[in-house]
């Protein structure tokens, strides 16, 4: 025998430790999880990436196209730059035409004053990335182009992540609150409670999915304010979402009060509360933070069909399904096709969300390795 | 006084006298000033239907679809001229009105079969108009209109060929009006009451459904296609006594979405499409480009100008004041950049508005262009300055009243490619002036509702111009039924005179005018009403016109003689014309 | 095992009837009335509307309206009248039914052939590239909203310059008889909604039988069956794929009511003669009692589906028993 280093008596290492370990060991997952991380970071930070405001339109630069950044000047390395341009109407299409002038280069400069935006409750003016307007004021720079109203689509994507990444977020908040009291209720008192709540479930089970989606969407009044809308939207999608989930706690629930520990804290005078709050609620962390991983995607789709329906989010608010209603039709897939760019994103963050939420599952579970 | 129609009457009057012909076809116009030249018979032309129609009845149901199909399977007693908008014999080859004005009597066509071989008579028209028409419980009648003063139009047949209505009290736009449908007494006679409602369903036999118009129901498969043959029985010819319509079959294929058709058409299913001004570049391109197609625009009579409404009853007390308040509306029309909104939202396919009345309607016209003014929002800022709103707390808003903003909801439609962004152009463009705009969209559909329901502050929306201003009199009379940005001139009961003591002075005027214009027979006495209406219009704006918006639409370049045409106008059918080369 | 079904079936019934009142409700409760969709007709007038309001019995109170239609079905299976197409409903849906069921099994169907074989294949052959690539695909399949799924196709057929965009057939072969040559017409139409509503069938399909298929290759009975050198064939077939695939059977029951909802937007973007668009426009119109029928079929159709997989299990599981 060959000698090897002995290896010192390995600590055993905790649940949560090998299932980071197991979780790390998925590169998709990895991925998805920074991915994640870097939209949900440009979401917040989203006022402060996005060099102009959703709604400023630049009158003279509808339908721009996204301008490239160059660093070569006429040959010469140059701090990035990028090329204004003159847009005008091709007199026999009538389509907007943009022409760049490659004359002068419009420097792109970092840390620098626009228009203002609240960040966390803070009025600033602070931008990321900017380029001098200039003594005209008809030098921009639109890394994702415009629309036909001339507004940055990159600001506005950024922007529209917040709606469209939060939708799922509160949506599962609502949801799951709402499933893991009845789940609970349901399993840790059994009896008429629980059948009450299971009829409840049944109920709302047999719903299906979107044409009660649309019909409860019609109800949101038209008159609200866009902000209302956007709770609206999320009430409505969680409102059918929490169903399933209440049914899979009430049988955790069900399981759990078996164990030892829980009847323990029940014979020592634990309220109820404390006793499903503090020993059975922890028990199922793992399975929630899966599900809700899993099913944040749905919301986000939801939001977009919803959206493409004229159904969802409405002006002045935006979101990526709104900005792909936009994009949503042939001339602008022939002509204009930027406006899809925000497609782009939904796409990324769905699948970003599951290779995140699948690698976690596969993490967790410790059976099938 | 007698009304001899037109010179082709005249002419055909004269044929017929001279014993030529006992059935008398009508000759077509030559449009040449439309580019219509003799086609050649066969063929067969696709269009889109934006839905199933629901029925086959055009009398049961109120459905668009229908009257598209419906136009090209019936007549009335007169029609449009292509070119002119006037009107001109159809089913009637003649008429004449008596010298007070109140005693119509038409002349049928001669000779004029239905599609199944029927003979078409004075029965048929009686029975059209007294149990369809001005049948109270047919939902998609017009009894409305046969009751004048509270009286009753009377209908009568006088002989085989021959009816006579006899109205209460003169009204020039009668004749106007007559271009409802006409259907066979020998297939429809046995529905009474509200069960017309339910004659000719969606499966009735095709060979059932018996008209006089150029084309005949052949086929209809439920939720995808109603194709249409020619109907051999036709009573018009092209200008040199051909018979029309020049094609064999007409086929609709029923395409819910906008952007499906579009694919459609460029697909080649479907042959020919009406589009809009965001479109129009696309198409053009792919044109340009050598696709087989061409993408027409034309400035036609008909198509709705939107314009922006603002609610003198708003529920805001302060608001209503100021939206009453004509020096605030003209105000605010300084705010209205209609040079930015033509060329953004219709890619500047359209042009400045006329005030109730197309620019292209040279019956009616007066240009009010003048009126308009320029889009200046420092002008605007001291208009509304010097109505005492100013920015008061330094917060960018103009203020109302003390502590309160000017802040004004704005209606309009999310499911359009014009009302999003003009609502948001108006917007940005009201935020420059220092007024606060909260855009509240809704579905299209529910616009009119809204309006009609007094819901809004101020609303963005069109009604679609019309050849005479009578035909648009529930709109624009303050007090009409439809004259919704100040619903309490309404009176309680259609019908009844409306609330004339809370009218402004300008609006007593417009109501007498088109309560005088509505009985005088005189043309040119009319047309100087109609002028001035349009000009008190323009002065003191109860709504503030955008844009008109011009006609496009895409045709195949296998058909000649395409001309324009909006949808369902009764009496304004060109596709006989259509031919395929 | 009957008079379980028979009370399965009995106990749908309350279920339905609240779900009928709460859709009435919700339908009920949307601002607007069925006949604004007509005011910009020019013929429409106040007694028009008082006339139809008054034909349509849409003067009486709603709770006298929801109980019209619900004794209308228990009395004599009559499900209302379609204000907007002036015919009953039953009607309406018929004439759409065939279509409808026709595209979504064949979906279906055609998903569940290359999702499950997908799946399995997957499972076993975990880190080699194709499983990889169909993997991902399965994921892409997911993230892309099925409009712009069906957009960025009529868009490619264009440009390719096929003109089988929308609907099901070419205008010609709509009301022709049968044919080989309208039966090549209806595939070559078919495959782009198919495409589009599968693709995302297909993705999670997949999924779920590839996590199962893993979650029983690491169960007991079939490394017992591996250590009994039992072949591989065997092995894969009679006892992993046997088990594997009874969650995946409570999940088509489940899919039944996507029969009508799964091709909603699909069916609008694509001008399929379907259910789907029936159903939105229906709720967007107030046509109420079409809304309200189109609404308790779905529910019907997945109280069934869930019964049907029960039984389904029951059958193929021999542990799962019901009494």
């Amino acid at each position: 025998m060959t000698t090897l280093p002995a290896p010192a008596a390995p600590a055993t290492p905790s649940p949560f430790a090998l299932a980071l370990r197991r979780f790390r060991k998925s590169r998709l997952g990895v991925i998805g999880g920074w991915l994640l991380a870097a939209l949900y970071l440009s979401a917040l930070l989203g006022g402060f990436l996005a060099p102009y405001g959703i709604t400023t339109q630049h009158q003279g630069f509808e339908y721009q196209p996204p301008q490239a950044l160059h660093v070569m000047f006429q040959g010469k390395p140059m701090r990035p730059f990028v090329y204004g341009s003159k847009t005008g109407r091709d007199p026999v299409t009538f389509a907007k035409t943009s022409v760049p002038d490659t004359t002068t280069p419009v420097p792109i400069a970092f840390f620098v004053r626009g228009e203002p935006y609240n960040f966390l409750g803070l009025r600033t003016t602070w931008h990321l990335f900017g380029v001098d307007p200039g003594p005209d004021n008809n030098r921009f720079y639109f890394p994702f182009g415009t629309d036909q109203l001339g507004r940055d689509l990159f600001s506005r994507t950024l922007v529209g992540g917040q709606v469209s990444l939060t939708v799922g977020v509160v949506g599962i908040i609502i949801s799951f609150t709402i499933g893991i009291v009845m789940g609970g209720l349901s399993g840790y008192y059994g009896g008429r409670t629980d059948n009450l709540i299971q009829r409840l479930i049944e109920v709302l089970l047999s719903f299906p999915r979107l044409p009660i989606l649309l019909a409860l969407s019609t109800l949101i009044p038209a008159s609200w304010p866009s902000t209302y809308v956007y709770l609206g939207i999320v009430a409505v999608l969680a409102l059918i979402g929490w169903a399933s989930l209440a049914r899979v706690v009430r049988g955790q629930v069900l399981s759990a009060r078996q164990v030892e520990y829980v009847s323990a804290a029940q014979a020592v005078g634990a309220s109820d509360l404390r006793v499903i709050l503090r020993h059975i609620v922890p028990n199922l962390s793992s399975f929630l933070v899966i599900t809700a991983t899993l099913s944040l995607p749905g919301y986000i789709l939801g939001e977009s069909t919803l959206s493409f329906l004229g159904l969802g989010i409405k002006e002045p608010m935006t979101s990526w399904g709104l900005l792909l209603k936009d994009a949503g039709n042939l001339q602008t897939v022939g002509l204009y096709p930027w406006l899809l760019l925000p497609g782009l994103f939904l796409f990324v963050a769905v699948l970003a969300f599951n290779f995140f939420g699948d690698a976690l599952r596969d993490a967790a579970d410790t059976q099938s390795r | 006084m007698m009304h001899r129609s037109t010179p082709t009457l005249l002419m055909l009057s004269a044929l017929l006298l001279s014993g030529l012909a006992a059935a008398a076809p009508k000759k077509s116009p030559t449009y040449t000033s439309l580019g219509v030249a003799a086609g050649k018979a066969g063929g067969n032309y696709t269009l889109a239907l934006g839905d199933s129609p629901q029925s086959f009845m055009y009398y049961g149901v109120i459905d668009n679809n229908l009257g598209l199909v419906a136009q090209q399977l019936f007549d009335g007693l007169v029609e449009f001229n292509l070119d002119t908008y006037k009107i001109e014999p159809a089913l009637a080859e003649s008429w004449t009105i008596s010298p007070d004005g109140k005693v119509y009597t038409f002349k049928l066509r001669q000779g004029v079969k239905w599609s199944d071989g029927e003979a078409f008579n004075a029965d048929d028209v009686v029975f059209t108009y007294q149990q369809l028409v001005a049948n109270p419980e047919a939902r998609a009648g017009d009894a409305g209109n046969f009751v004048i003063d509270g009286k009753k139009v009377e209908i009568d047949k006088v002989d085989a060929n021959t009816v006579r209505f006899t109205l209460p009290r003169p009204s020039p736009a009668f004749l106007l009006q007559q271009r409802y449908f006409i259907m066979p007494q020998h297939q429809l006679g046995k529905f009474k009451g509200a069960e017309v409602n339910n004659a000719w369903p969606t499966n009735t036999p095709p060979a059932e459904i018996v008209g006089t118009g150029p084309f005949k129901l052949q086929s209809y498969t439920p939720g995808q296609k109603v194709g249409l043959v020619k109907n051999p029985n036709y009573w018009k010819t092209d200008a040199a006594g051909t018979k029309l319509p020049y094609l064999n079959s007409l086929d609709f294929l029923i395409i819910r979405d906008p952007q499906a058709q579009v694919a459609s058409f460029l697909a080649g299913n479907i042959d020919q499409l009406n589009v809009t001004g965001a479109q129009f570049p696309d198409l053009k391109q792919k044109e340009v480009a050598g696709a087989a197609f061409k993408v027409i625009r034309s400035t036609a009579l008909f198509g709705s100008p939107p314009f922006v409404a603002y609610n003198f009853d708003a529920k805001d007390p302060a608001l209503a004041k100021l939206f009453s308040d004509t020096r605030f509306r003209k105000a605010m029309q300084l705010a209205v950049n209609r040079p930015r909104i033509i060329d953004t939202v219709y890619n500047g396919l359209a042009s400045l508005p006329g005030h109730g009345v197309a620019p292209v309607n040279k019956a009616f016209y007066v240009n009010t262009t003048a009126q308009l003014g320029k889009f200046d929002l420092a002008a605007a800022g001291k208009a509304l300055d010097a109505l005492g709103i100013k920015d008061t707390d330094g917060d960018g808003v103009r203020n109302v009243s003390k502590g309160k903003n000017l802040e004004i909801d704005l209606t309009y439609g999310t499911d359009s490619s014009v009302y999003p962004p003009m609502a948001t152009i108006l917007q940005n463009d009201f935020k420059q002036l220092g007024v606060k705009v909260n855009l509240k969209g809704i579905l299209s559909s529910k616009l009119l509702s809204t309006g009609l329901s007094g819901d809004y502050e101020m609303i963005l929306h069109a009604f679609g111009d019309q050849p005479d201003p009578e035909l648009r009199k529930p709109i624009w009379q303050p007090g009409g039924s439809l004259y919704y940005w100040h619903r309490s001139l309404q009176p309680a009961v259609d019908g009844q005179t409306p609330n004339i003591a809370k009218m402004q002075p300008w609006e007593k005027q417009i109501y007498d005018i088109f309560d005088e214009a509505s009985t005088t027979t005189a043309a040119a006495k009319r047309k100087a009403l109609y002028a001035r209406w349009q000009l008190l219009f323009a002065q003191y704006l109860p709504v503030t016109p955008i844009a008109k918006p011009e006609n496009i639409a895409a045709i195949s370049n296998k058909y000649g003689n395409y001309i324009y045409n909006l949808g369902v106008i009764p009496g304004y059918n060109p596709v006989p014309l259509v031919y395929q080369k | 095992m009957l008079t379980y079904t028979l009370r399965r079936i009995l106990g749908m019934l309350p279920t339905l009837l609240i779900i009928s009142a709460v859709c009435f409700t919700v339908i009920k409760l949307q601002p607007g009335s069925f006949t604004d969709q007509y005011l910009e007709d020019p013929r429409f007038t106040k007694e028009t509307v008082a006339a139809i309001t008054r034909q349509l019995g849409l003067d009486q109170p709603a709770i006298v309206q929801y109980g019209r239609w619900l004794w209308g079905v228990v009395t004599r299976l009559d499900f209302g009248f379609s204000f907007a197409s002036n015919a009953p409903v039953i009607t309406q849906i018929g004439e759409r039914l065939g279509w409808t069921v026709f595209v979504a099994l064949l979906t279906l169907l055609l998903s569940w052939l290359v999702a499950v074989p997908l799946g399995i294949y997957t499972a076993f052959n975990r880190n080699g590239l194709a499983a990889s690539v169909a993997n991902f695909l399965g994921y892409v399949g997911l993230a892309i909203p099925d409009f712009l799924v069906a957009l960025l196709l009529v868009s490619l057929t264009l440009r390719l310059g096929s003109s089988n965009v929308g609907g099901l057939f070419s205008p010609a072969m709509i009301d022709a008889p049968w044919s080989w040559a309208r039966v090549g017409d209806l595939l070559a139409h078919l495959w782009i909604p198919v495409l589009a509503v599968g693709l995302e069938g297909v993705a999670g399909l997949m999924r779920q039988m590839r996590a199962s298929m893993l979650d029983v290759l690491s169960q007991d009975y079939v490394r017992t069956a591996r250590a009994k050198g039992a072949a591989q064939q065997t092995v894969i077939w009679r006892h992993a794929v046997r088990n594997a695939i009874n969650p995946l059977i409570s999940l088509a029951g489940l899919s039944l009511p996507t029969l009508i909802s799964g091709t909603i937007v699909i069916s609008i973007v694509m001008n399929l003669p379907t259910i789907g668009p029936l159903l939105y426009e229906s709720l967007l119109n107030k046509d109420q009692y079409t809304a309200l029928t189109l609404l308790m079929l779905s529910a019907v159709l997945l109280l069934i589906g869930n019964l049907l997989a029960d039984l389904a299990l029951a059958w193929a599981d021999p542990r799962v028993r019901y009494s």
